[in-house]
């Protein structure tokens, strides 16, 4: 590659004398097999990475030869790896940005200063850019760390890690074991009043003792910590540490190490933490045992310990695979990736600098970005559950922040770059096709929109067998599951009132029998009377005989007989117009189905067709018609089955009980009842169906704003 | 640092006429520090441009108020005797000096220059060119019709500067204008007992230091730079007071070490848009020649290295790239012979970068394409606009590299030494102000840029200028035998008239044309600039026909006969469109100047250059815009002002690269010391 060597600005270096400032040091550190040269600058605690011909040059900065010498030196010196004048001068503005250069002339302590507030004033920018991470630095904490390191330095040797390997070997052998006890309804148990703050206060201990381990591993190979303080991740305060001395250890283990130490030393502590948690009674130490677990655990899984994240799991990977800066990087590989090949800027250069670092950027720019998505939305989620306004307003920030901001830069830069000049065309083709296609998936591609709802196979009125009258079952004249005819007795009762009663009114009938005879010719008046009598007596018995024949209960369609009860039911006493059993043929089942308030409109107002599932048999998809719809909601559920108890979706309302509140759910629902094709089959009563009402096909962002507008109306009441 | 301003010193009220050169002032060399980039720089921008455009009239109240405090004056001052106006000068001047530029001092001030104008030059200033004086003294760049004298409205601001002791300087857009207002005024300020000085091109550092003494210094745009630029590099960095005065009294005999300025004190930049913005875009560059000799051996050599290379075995060419690549076997065989030659030949670096530009300058730079030869001179031509850049050269040796090619003279390398916007130059003046002719268009960029107001002056006179339209005809052709035409008809009723064109080569085509008709005419262009003043002297004659770059669009007054007011004065015919509107209007604005009648019109054709170069010329407008009328006209006339909404575009983008280029450049390399 030929490279323009002389630059237009060199006049305005050629003439200086500038050399190193003496707190300066230059390490000699190999990534991916290259050699590379790490500046630390000691005032404000920065790294930069030279190559080997940089490091030459850097090096022949003495303060006697000017630029102009040096660099014709070089060329002479060093053929293929020169440096161009103009990288020369770049070479020169990162030192001196670095605050590592001096020159022969007096520094310019207006431009110092400038560039002092303009440090500062984008570090407040950030806090504020992002107020889940704000950064306060407390104390300098590298003496106490020097004085107390005699205490720590046998624990970071071999040694150190066996005892380590067996302690945590065994807490988690402990934990797996004890499984269950462990994991049983966490979040009750955390999420009380008394155990929030005992877990703030582990939080806070975990962390402090998770910080100082960065602190000691840096100090075991000759670093120094130069800060500690207090971060504020999503508005939690976490102690941090400046472990960035670890960047000149030689051994990318060292440096891994060092940021690997906070998660050992958790992990420690939860594996100690596990054995007391079994061995100590219930209490205080207990819970907080439990507490440091769960703090060790979760918190390590989820954020320190996980490489997507820029906790410490990051700076473990970065270090192991040699690419430092690796976040930064892969996000400007990628800005390269879609300049080079989707705005055709032919004359980039990639970034990487070592073969193997293009995979990385791309896997970690592709995965951090959907895991800080996931992460994000989940924490927003999460938050607007406990407080809705701020959930929104998190979820608007996190949104400006993750795609606003940089769709802004983005868009800038595409408006008023000079680099795209000559490619802007192209680019603003590509942008706008990117643009126009996500706009097109949203808005034009129709997607299939249903609701899916539950059910439960329900008996039409005539299908149900009802006692007709109070009393003790006796006998059950058919076996249940049989098939009967239309007629057949099914049931008898007995209601010894009844047959008492009539006997009763035989007697009496008798004896008002008897006064007529022996009034009927005495006295015509009375005779009358009890001619009036006898009437009313024998109509009695003719009501009490039918009650007698009602202790039979018949079947009035023919079918198979269900009784739930099964055979307990003889002896128990039933009340007139209570269920027996069913008589069905298994064919045209009543559908119940419920649909929460909040999907009825839709349901009501735009189902096309219906598509249904049994439970039992979730492959045959039936289609389905709404044959009627109960007028008005009520949060009574038909059956136990669509309950979360019964394994349905719908939650009930514990603070209703009593008899018929059980089955009280939280909200309103909507009955409909549903039919299917004439003589389909089912296969049992009661059993739950799937029912998918669809509502035709709709854009994704239609149904989107659909569901937003739902939640919306459901927070503000409306 | 303690400055209290040059009334501080009580020596100063007893100072002579003459001014300031008998005390020492108390800084030398001064100049406003630059304003640090901040990163809210640009909401200051805004909201400085809101406010400057918000409180505008409560400005001009302002103005209206000090206005009415001078005119009260004048009538005292008129009946003063000669001795007793001077006395009062007198008394002025020792008030300004105590006061500054203060209400009271201005009124006073403006109220004698006034009258003492009117008795040595017989000019007596309108009101609305005291308020455009007025508006200057306040830092504001004044927006006065073209033609209401605004070389004698600078007198004002000048002169009231002068009397509070501080040194102005008038910077003009070229030498012949400097001269030309400081000869006419010379007298008024004489006057005044302020001293005038003329910079003019050539003039040696001695003769420079002299006229930089002067109380009023008449200079252009690149003279006043340049001259600021190379006292940069003699002080080597910013001018610092105390090395300055201490290096002047140990070594008070040592002139020519000495910066030739006096520092930056106040500038009223005359046709400010002109100056502050269009020259704006490229930046000056102070070089050193090298030996032309010693780069002649070197471009030989490195010719000769390059013929005993071949294609494809030595060397690869890259034609989109415009770019030559060495081959393993080019650069060994180099090597061998490099060491035969010698000398910095055997270095492998400047070697191959010498042959590689060396076979780029055969292969890629193709005469007629990049270059023409004019003169027995290798000049660049502009792969953009295609225009002809003289005075520019390619730099690293590369010209030196086709002149050998060519085999003409070899020329000197021009090392750069030091290089400033002008951007950066007039915002280290102590006070800036402005006037011009056409403001409001760019008045968002003077804002932002120099943190300048624009305040609108109104005329002192209707304007009597009358428009006529403007006419697009299809081809070049056309159109110069119409003007030719029109321009003959113009002249038989005993007009002048005033054909302006945008390029050298343009202009000589309109002669043509005019010729081809027997018309007498004078043409005036960059190539003929020695008669120049003749030229425009006789331009407002009955009947003379003048072509002119529009060199004569700025600045220029064309004085006209009497008898010529009376048949409808100057016809102005506009030949094409400029790269900005402001620069019609100012070429429009030779006509009907002070109220006298006057007329202009534009005749296009759709071969101009603006069309091609903005690429507005093509697309289907440029299409319609063939068809007959009704359509052709006005898609014509969109097409033209679409081309030069474009042209004026791309220069706003260009000055923001620059500036933005500096600014990142200054920053990156903030250790150097030197901002240049």
């Amino acid at each position: 590659m030929s490279k323009a060597y002389l630059s237009q600005n060199w006049y305005r270096v050629a003439g200086l004398k500038p050399r190193l400032r003496r707190h300066a040091k230059l390490y000699r550190t190999r990534y991916r097999g290259q050699l590379w040269y790490v500046l630390q600058d000691r005032t404000s605690g920065r790294f930069h990475r030279f190559s080997p011909s940089s490091h030459r040059l850097i090096s022949m900065l003495d303060g006697t030869r000017t630029v102009q010498d040096i660099w014709d030196t070089f060329c002479e010196q060093y053929d293929d790896e020169t440096l161009t004048q103009d990288e020369v001068i770049r070479l020169l503005g990162q030192l001196h940005a670095a605050d590592v250069l001096l020159g022969d002339i007096p520094p310019d302590i207006g431009e110092l200063a400038e560039r002092g507030e303009s440090q500062r004033n984008r570090k407040f920018l950030m806090s504020f850019m992002n107020p889940l991470a704000v950064r306060l630095p407390v104390f300098d904490p590298d003496d106490f760390v020097s004085a107390t390191m005699p205490l720590a330095r046998p624990l970071i040797s071999w040694i150190g890690g066996l005892i380590w390997l067996a302690v945590v070997g065994y807490g988690g052998f402990l934990a797996l074991s004890h499984w269950s006890e462990l994991t049983q309804n966490v979040v009750d148990r955390v999420l009380t009043a008394e155990n929030l703050g005992l877990l703030l206060l582990s939080y806070i201990c975990v962390k402090a003792v998770h910080e100082m381990g960065h602190a000691y591993v840096v100090k075991r190979w000759g670093g120094e910590v130069h800060e500690i303080g207090v971060m504020f991740l999503v508005f939690m305060p976490v102690p941090y540490v400046d472990a960035s001395d670890s960047m000149r250890f030689q051994s990318k283990w060292q440096r891994a190490l060092v940021g690997g130490a906070g998660i050992l030393v958790e992990a420690f502590l939860a594996a100690v933490a596990m054995m007391v948690w079994l061995n100590a009674e219930d209490g205080l130490v207990r819970a907080f045992a439990f507490n440091v677990m769960l703090i060790g655990g979760v918190s390590t899984l989820l954020f320190n310990g996980n490489p997507l994240l820029k906790f410490d799991g990051y700076y473990v990977l970065s270090d192991l695979i040699e690419i430092p800066n690796l976040a930064q990087r892969s996000k400007t590989h990628f800005t390269y990736l879609v300049k080079r090949y989707a705005f055709g800027m032919r004359e980039l250069d990639s970034p990487a600098t070592a073969p193997g670092e293009p995979a990385w950027f791309v896997f970690y720019a592709v995965a951090s970005f959907i895991y800080r998505l996931f992460i994000t939305f989940a924490i927003v989620l999460f938050v607007s559950n406990q407080f809705f306004f701020l959930g929104i307003v998190l979820a608007i920030w996190a949104l400006v922040l993750m795609f606003g901001w940089p769709l802004m830069k983005q868009a800038w830069f595409l408006l008023t770059s000079p680099a795209l000049r000559h490619h802007r065309g192209r680019a603003f083709a590509v942008t706008g096709g990117t643009i126009a296609s996500i706009a097109a998936l949203l808005f034009a591609v129709p997607l299939p929109h249903a609701t899916i709802a539950e059910g439960v196979v329900w008996v039409p009125g005539d299908r149900i067998l009802h006692s007709e009258a109070d009393g003790i079952v006796t006998e059950l004249s058919v076996v249940p599951g049989a098939q009967i005819e239309s007629g057949t007795a099914v049931v008898l009762l007995d209601d010894p009132l009844i047959s008492a009663r009539v006997k009763l009114l035989d007697g009496f009938i008798e004896e008002l029998r008897r006064r007529l005879a022996a009034q009927d010719f005495v006295d015509r008046s009375a005779a009358r009377v009890l001619q009036e009598e006898l009437r009313a007596a024998q109509a009695d018995r003719a009501l009490t005989l039918a009650r007698l024949d009602d202790l039979v209960v018949r079947a009035a369609d023919p079918g198979q007989l269900i009784v739930p009860q099964g055979e307990d039911i003889v002896g128990r006493f039933v009340r007139k117009g209570d269920v027996i059993g069913y008589v069905t043929d298994f064919r045209d089942p009543l559908i119940r189905v419920i649909v929460p308030e909040r999907h009825s409109d839709l349901v009501r107002s735009e189902t096309r067709t219906l598509e249904l599932r049994f439970a039992s048999d979730p492959n045959r998809v039936l289609p389905a018609r709404i044959v009627r719809e109960v007028p008005g909601m009520s949060a009574e559920l038909p059956s136990m089955a669509l309950s979360t108890e019964g394994g349905g979706r719908i939650a009930l309302d514990p603070s209703v009980s009593g008899p018929g509140g059980e089955r009280q759910a939280l909200a309103n629902l909507l009955h409909l009842d549903v039919r299917l094709a004439p003589d389909t089959p089912f296969r049992s009563l009661g059993e739950r169906v799937y029912v998918r009402f669809d509502h035709g096909e709709e854009p994704a962002a239609l149904q989107l704003y659909r569901s937003v507008r739902q939640i919306f109306l459901n927070q503000f009441d409306i | 640092m303690l400055d209290f301003g040059p009334s501080a010193d009580p020596a100063n009220q007893a100072a002579p006429r003459g001014g300031l050169s008998s005390s020492p002032p108390l800084v030398l060399y001064p100049e406003r520090e630059e304003a640090r980039h901040h990163w809210l720089d640009p909401a200051e921008g805004v909201a400085r441009y809101l406010v400057g455009r918000i409180s505008g009239p409560f400005f001009k109240l302002r103005l209206r108020r000090l206005l009415s405090q001078t005119l009260k004056r004048a009538g005292p001052v008129a009946a003063l005797s000669d001795a007793a106006l001077d006395a009062r000068l007198e008394d002025a001047r020792r008030r300004a000096r105590c006061d500054g530029l203060s209400d009271a001092t201005l009124a006073e001030s403006f109220a004698l220059i006034r009258e003492i104008s009117r008795r040595t030059l017989g000019l007596y200033h309108h009101k609305v060119q005291l308020l455009g004086a007025l508006a200057m003294a306040r830092g504001a760049v004044a927006e006065m019709a073209t033609g209401e004298g605004k070389t004698l409205t600078s007198t004002l601001t000048a002169g009231a500067a002068g009397l509070a002791g501080i040194p102005v300087h008038i910077v003009t857009v070229n030498d012949y204008l400097a001269e030309r207002d400081a000869e006419t005024m010379r007298p008024l300020y004489d006057r005044l007992g302020l001293s005038v000085g003329v910079l003019i091109h050539g003039l040696q550092p001695e003769a420079r230091r002299a006229v930089y003494g002067c109380d009023i210094v008449y200079a252009s745009n690149k003279e006043i730079a340049f001259d600021y630029l190379r006292d940069r590099v003699k002080l080597d960095g910013a001018p610092r007071n105390l090395s300055l005065k201490l290096r002047r009294y140990f070594d008070p005999g040592a002139k020519n070490d000495a910066p030739v300025m006096r520092g930056l004190p106040f500038a009223i930049v005359d046709e400010a848009d002109s100056v502050l913005i269009d020259e704006a875009r490229t930046p000056l560059i102070l070089s050193r020649e090298t030996d032309a000799t010693a780069e002649r051996v070197w471009a030989e050599t490195a010719h000769r290295l390059a013929d005993t290379l071949h294609e494809p075995r030595d060397y690869v060419v890259h034609p989109r790239d415009r770019r030559v690549e060495l081959t393993k076997k080019g650069k060994l065989s180099l090597e061998e012979q490099g060491t035969r030659t010698g000398g910095i030949w055997t270095n492998r670096i400047r070697r191959e970068q010498a042959v590689q530009q060396a076979l780029t300058a055969r292969l890629m730079f193709h005469e007629g394409d990049h270059y023409v030869i004019d003169d027995g001179k290798v000049v660049i031509v502009d792969e953009y606009s295609g225009r002809i850049m003289e005075e520019r050269s390619w730099n690293d040796g590369m010209h030196q590299l086709v002149e050998v090619k060519e085999g003409v003279e070899v020329t000197p390398r021009k090392e750069v030494l030091a290089r400033i916007t002008y951007q950066r130059f007039f915002r280290r003046y102590g006070r800036l102000a402005g006037m011009t002719g056409t403001a409001r268009e760019v008045s968002a960029e003077l804002s932002s840029v120099y943190r300048l107001n624009v305040v609108a002056i109104p005329t002192n006179t209707p304007a009597q200028r009358r428009r006529l339209g403007v006419r697009v005809f299809p081809t070049a052709e056309r159109r110069w035998s119409a003007v030719a035409a029109r321009a003959n008809a113009l002249r038989e009723t005993g007009r002048p008239v005033l054909i302006g064109t945008r390029s050298v080569a343009a202009s000589e085509q309109a002669s043509a044309a005019l010729s081809a008709l027997d018309v007498p005419h004078e043409l005036l262009n960059a190539k003929l600039h020695k008669q120049e003043a003749q030229i425009i002297a006789d331009a407002g004659l009955a009947g003379h026909v003048t072509v002119a770059t529009n060199m004569a669009g700025r600045g220029v007054d064309i004085g006209l006969d009497p008898d010529v007011a009376a048949r409808g004065g100057l016809h102005v015919i506009l030949t094409e469109r400029h790269d900005s509107k402001r620069i019609d209007r100012q070429l429009e604005g030779r006509a009907a100047r002070r109220g006298e009648p006057g007329s202009s019109e534009v005749m296009l054709s759709l071969e101009d250059a603006i069309l091609t170069q903005t690429s507005a010329g093509r697309g289907a407008l440029a299409r319609l815009a063939r068809l007959p009328w009704p359509v052709g006209p006005v898609a014509a006339g969109r097409l033209f002002r679409r081309a030069q909404r474009r042209a004026e575009a791309g220069h706003a983008r260009a000055r923001r690269t620059l500036l933005d280029q500096d600014r990142r450049l200054g920053t990156m390399l903030a250790f150097s010391g030197r901002p240049e």
